[in-house]
């Protein structure tokens, strides 16, 4: 293994939806991502969270600027793909519109036995030097131990009124 | 860009500063001075340096609060930038939904370069298409102010295509503080909420 000293493992879609409750989201606006299927899945299913897609991760920022305005609490879920296509939309709204928000973004085709940084798929990557780029600070969720990093980085968000993200290091169970 | 008829953009804000009560307005690009020196409210949002994405933005207000009404002032070139958000749009339905697009065939802002396909397609037919309650295009700002009342009762969303004359004969490039807007979102925005919060 290079740069992490275990591997990552898959967390429980249950968890994750429990700890993103815990957060006090009232949001989830998403584009599908293969990654956290199983998530996108429950929190489809259930009403306790306002589920609403979007076609693009542009939209996804901007429509979850407004939630904010309108005195919600969102969760931005996408993949790692689409935040490369939204950077400037994280620029110039989350960022320079001072936005509390909550990114989740999924590594697809992550190494589990590598650390993000020494992946082979640019994607994996380049996602954390990317946010490093923009002064975003995230937390690798690496196994169902890590969950309760949602909520540290949720009260970060509404703290610094800014973007925050939690990267989920493996496909979800 | 091919013959249209057109009604000036400065007569279509009028109609729409008459009507103007509680709603949230969102503008962008260059609607935004000329809407601004009409009606300035606690209500008012500007986007700036991320085109296309005042309609969802304002998609999320509306799904925040669904009972208070919504504007959206988008422009041509900047809803052409996220075409995909009509389809966003009329999936969510708000209810009490607005959004009104200045259709001038430019790019103002950047020279006058033209819309793509102008002439050839409709922002009513593309919204129809993707399954908003109802999209109206006037082309004079008689008829328009003759349907607005009627457009603002509708459940939505509902889209209007405003065919308006392009600035770019007496248009002043506003100077780069006053383009650039920056920090507008983080300025309007907190008194937005505090109103919203208030209602």
């Amino acid at each position: 293994m290079v740069g992490q000293t275990k591997p990552a493992r898959p967390i429980p879609a249950e968890a994750l939806y429990d700890a993103v409750k815990a957060a006090g989201v009232t949001d989830i606006v998403a584009v599908p991502d293969t990654h956290v299927r199983s998530l996108i899945k429950l929190m489809r299913e259930r009403d306790e969270m306002r589920f609403i897609q979007t076609a693009t991760e542009d939209e996804a920022i901007t429509l979850a600027a407004g939630l904010v305005v309108g005195g919600r609490r969102p969760l931005v879920q996408i993949q790692h793909a689409g935040l490369f296509a939204c950077v400037n939309h994280l620029r110039g709204v989350a960022i320079e519109g001072q936005f509390p928000m909550l990114f989740m973004i999924g590594l697809l085709n992550r190494d589990p036995e590598k650390a993000p940084r020494d992946n082979f798929d640019s994607m994996v990557r380049h996602t954390e030097p990317l946010l490093d780029v923009f002064d975003v600070p995230y937390y690798l969720l690496d196994g169902p131990e890590d969950v309760g990093q949602i909520e540290v980085a949720m009260q970060q968000a509404l703290d610094r009124n800014g973007p925050v993200a939690v990267l989920i290091g493996d496909q979800t169970a | 860009m091919p013959d249209t008829k057109r009604m000036p953009l400065d007569g279509a804000l009028e109609v729409l500063h008459r009507r103007r009560d509680d709603q949230v307005v969102v503008s962008t690009m260059t609607t935004i001075l000329p809407w601004r020196s009409k009606d300035v409210t606690e209500r008012d949002l500007r986007c700036v340096g991320f085109m296309g994405g005042a309609s969802t933005f304002g998609l999320g207000v509306a799904l925040a609060k669904p009972d208070v009404p919504v504007w959206v002032l988008d422009g041509d070139g900047s809803l052409a930038m996220q075409l995909g958000s009509m389809l966003t749009i009329a999936n969510a339905a708000p209810r009490r939904f607005l959004h009104i697009v200045f259709h001038n065939g430019v790019y103002d802002t950047s020279g006058s370069q033209p819309v793509l396909a102008e002439g050839k397609m409709s922002f009513t037919g593309l919204a129809e298409g993707a399954g908003y309650a109802k999209a109206v295009r006037f082309d004079d700002v008689e008829s328009f102010d003759a349907a607005l009342d009627e457009l603002m009762d509708v459940d939505g969303p509902v889209l209007v295509e405003l065919m308006t004359e392009p600035l770019r004969k007496d248009y002043v490039r506003p100077t780069p503080a006053q383009e650039r807007l920056p920090g507008a979102l983080a300025q309007d925005w907190p008194t937005v909420a505090e109103s919203l919060a208030k209602a």
